[in-house]
């Protein structure tokens, strides 16, 4: 692995950069569901006894910070996907707790030259402190030639 | 290891139908060689997936080999699929050299010790020097493509040495890619193999490499391109 890699590696992941509160209103995780095209009622009904947001919604909330304070700037970052991770439904109604971490940095080679990407992981814990989720971003930072 | 798979003559193109004559008279087996799966950071296919989307669109291809990026996969066991769907299923890499990308097959637990698969500035000699001493052999792959190629590269660091083989299609090439590969390895005297370089599902089998042995094993693999019992294939569309 490449030394600046290494670097950033010791040097921010695993260690929490931002800490957010969000409240999860069942009228946007039912609008959130309509417009995926969910048709469960659980995601759609708030009075089904399983009423719960749709997996993919915590991946529409956004921290205070993408990156950590100090994280260098490798090059022009670009969003290179996300992903969720799910433990325990998130309840509409409540208000849930999202904390940020790094979870990877590491880099390849393309026909553009090397890009570095880094997973940013914020995870989801409701008011009992239970993880419920986990939703990474990826940002791909592609150095200038 | 058959081609018809008790399908109807009539579902096959010419072209497959070719393929499966050649089956019926000698022994010719049909792999593609460079895949990538959800294991590879980029891969967006399920092994179980790229062998659904095989049968179910009578792809003239026998199997293929998962060669995820930065890393050998050692807790993956595909041979439940590989019976279930009657495809070769095996298990290689491709690592990054200062000549650009690199496959490498036959990848063992003393290989694995001999270099960090996860580095991006790997020496080429070091990968091929390795990959011999531990019975594995390197083979760059998509050669003619800016920066990760290796003769991208030649030009600057000269002709890298103990180099033999290189795929010749790739599945990803774009423009001239594979003919600056082509005209490059004939140059050489290198011998060239073929891989779709897959990342979703609908991409495996655009291009593969023609055994004339039986492939039932990594090791058997290794042993028909050392012995240079094979030639590249390119079944994209147009092709």
């Amino acid at each position: 692995m490449d030394q600046d890699i290494t670097a950033a590696r010791e040097k921010f992941l695993n260690r929490d950069f931002d800490e957010k509160t969000f409240a999860i209103p069942a009228e946007k995780t039912i609008e959130y569901a309509r417009l995926c095209g969910e048709t469960a009622p659980r995601f759609l009904d708030a009075s089904h006894p399983e009423f719960q947001a749709p997996p993919t919604y915590i991946a529409s909330l956004s921290g205070s910070r993408s990156l950590p304070e100090g994280f260098p700037r490798f090059g022009l970052g670009m969003d290179a996907g996300k992903g969720v991770e799910c433990f325990l439904p998130v309840r509409p109604g409540t208000t849930i707790t999202g904390r940020t971490h790094l979870h990877d940095i590491y880099s390849k080679t393309g026909r553009s030259g090397r890009m570095v990407f880094a997973v940013s992981r914020m995870a989801f814990f409701d008011a009992d402190g239970q993880h419920l989720a986990n939703a990474d971003s990826r940002l791909v930072m592609r150095e200038k030639s | 290891m058959s081609l018809a798979h008790r399908r109807p003559l009539w579902q096959f193109c010419p072209a497959h139908c070719i393929q499966l004559f050649l089956h019926f008279v000698g022994v010719l087996v049909l792999l593609d060689l460079h895949t990538h799966s959800i294991k590879s950071d980029d891969g967006r296919a399920k092994v179980e997936n790229y062998c659904q989307w095989i049968r179910s669109k009578n792809l003239p291809i026998d199997g293929f080999v998962l060669t995820e990026h930065r890393q050998f996969d050692d807790e993956s066991d595909y041979s439940a699929l590989a019976e279930k769907f009657d495809l070769c299923i095996l298990k290689a890499s491709e690592v990054e050299t200062e000549y650009g990308h690199v496959l490498v097959y036959g990848v063992t637990p003393g290989l694995q010790a001999e270099f960090d698969f996860g580095s991006i500035s790997l020496s080429l000699a070091r990968v091929i020097e390795a990959s011999n001493a531990h019975g594995a052999i390197a083979v760059p792959c998509h050669p003619g493509r800016p920066r990760v190629g290796m003769f991208a590269h030649t030009d600057e660091l000269g002709v890298p040495e103990g180099v033999e083989i290189v795929e010749i299609y790739n599945g990803g090439s774009r423009d001239q890619e594979d003919q600056i590969a082509i005209d490059n390895a004939s140059q050489l005297g290198y011998r060239g193999i073929g891989g779709s370089d897959s990342h979703i599902v609908s991409h495996v089998g655009r291009c593969a490499t023609r055994f004339d042995v039986e492939i039932k094993s990594i090791d058997d693999l290794v042993s028909a391109l050392k012995a240079g019992q094979f030639e590249a294939v390119n079944l994209k569309s147009g092709n």
